[in-house]
């Protein structure tokens, strides 16, 4: 556990990927970049690249054209790395659960390629901002 | 303006029309041969200048049933032309071929209910995953959600 309190130590970027959302997420997710919000003041940060992340966002029931994209982007996050899954969708895949063209919710995919990930869920249609900042806090404190 | 249309449609079409019906004054049910499509669709698109709304598919109890839907907007007219495609063939000549408008509606109708329309000339997925098993239809009656789970999918063509 050394090593993750070491790499969780100071400010978390996250990438922020859209695994057939709905978008209300996503614009939730824009609304915490805004000045009542403003997570960058705890080092909060969306950056463009997993590559550049610490943490994944994860919003949308996972379908199966975008799980190899899930799966591959997860590959390429620096590990060890959070994954946040976010609203309803993201935590249970929500009221699509049962669609031929689900594969899952997002800890069901993540863990197949990966059984030790560390996965924070967020529920909610959509999460309130403030949610998802105290989920990465209790993520942080969990790991 | 209905009794107009349908007095036109019943001088040019002879003998390519089953029978037809006025459901409301602003809509026209034409039923057809599926054989005979191809020259009914050409009459109104080309000859007739409606213009395509969209095309829908139906499983009935003998098979598919597709209504092209065309609108003649200067005569307030809409014109269903329906058409039964019959189990277990399931094999339509593609309008597709000549008017680019319905390629779109074709290949939807081809992965969403297993249609083969004859002669398209693109028949790649529009709307499922590639990954998507083939031979099995998400719109069709005996169709349920469990009949393809996250084995079925071949992530090999997947695209990545």
């Amino acid at each position: 556990m050394d090593i993750l309190k070491k790499s969780f130590k100071k400010s978390i970027w996250v990438f922020h990927l859209s695994t057939a959302a709905c978008n209300n997420c996503d614009i939730e997710v824009l609304e915490l970049l805004t000045p009542k919000y403003d997570v960058e003041r705890f080092g909060i940060k969306l950056v463009g690249s997993p590559r550049h992340a610490d943490a994944l966002l994860v919003c949308g029931s996972v379908n199966a054209h975008a799980k190899p994209r899930l799966l591959e982007v997860y590959r390429q996050t620096p590990k060890p790395c959070l994954v946040v899954a976010f609203g309803s969708c993201g935590c249970s895949s929500g009221i699509f659960r049962d669609s031929y063209s689900i594969v899952g919710p997002v800890d069901k995919v993540i863990k197949e390629e990966d059984p030790n990930a560390l996965i924070v869920y967020v529920p909610g249609c959509p999460p309130k901002p403030e949610a998802m900042i105290e989920a990465i806090v209790m993520g942080l404190g969990v790991v | 303006m209905n009794k107009e249309v349908m007095k036109n449609l019943k001088e040019n079409l002879k003998g390519k029309i089953i029978d037809m019906a006025e459901v409301r004054d602003n809509r026209i049910y034409v039923r057809v041969d599926p054989k005979k499509i191809l020259d009914v669709i050409e009459y109104l698109f080309f000859k007739y200048k409606c213009k395509l709304c969209t095309a829908s598919g139906m499983e009935m109890r003998e098979g598919i049933e597709i209504i092209y839907h065309l609108a003649r907007e200067d005569k307030n007219t809409l014109i269903n032309v329906k058409t039964l495609v019959p189990f277990p063939d399931l094999e339509i000549d593609s309008v597709g071929k000549k008017i680019p408008a319905f390629r779109w509606i074709e290949r939807e109708m081809n992965e969403m209910l297993g249609v083969t329309f004859v002669g398209h000339p693109d028949m790649r997925r529009l709307i499922l995953a590639d990954s998507f098993p083939k031979g099995k239809y998400p719109l069709r009656k005996n169709f349920k959600h469990s009949d393809v789970t996250d084995e079925d999918y071949d992530y090999e063509r997947s695209g990545l």
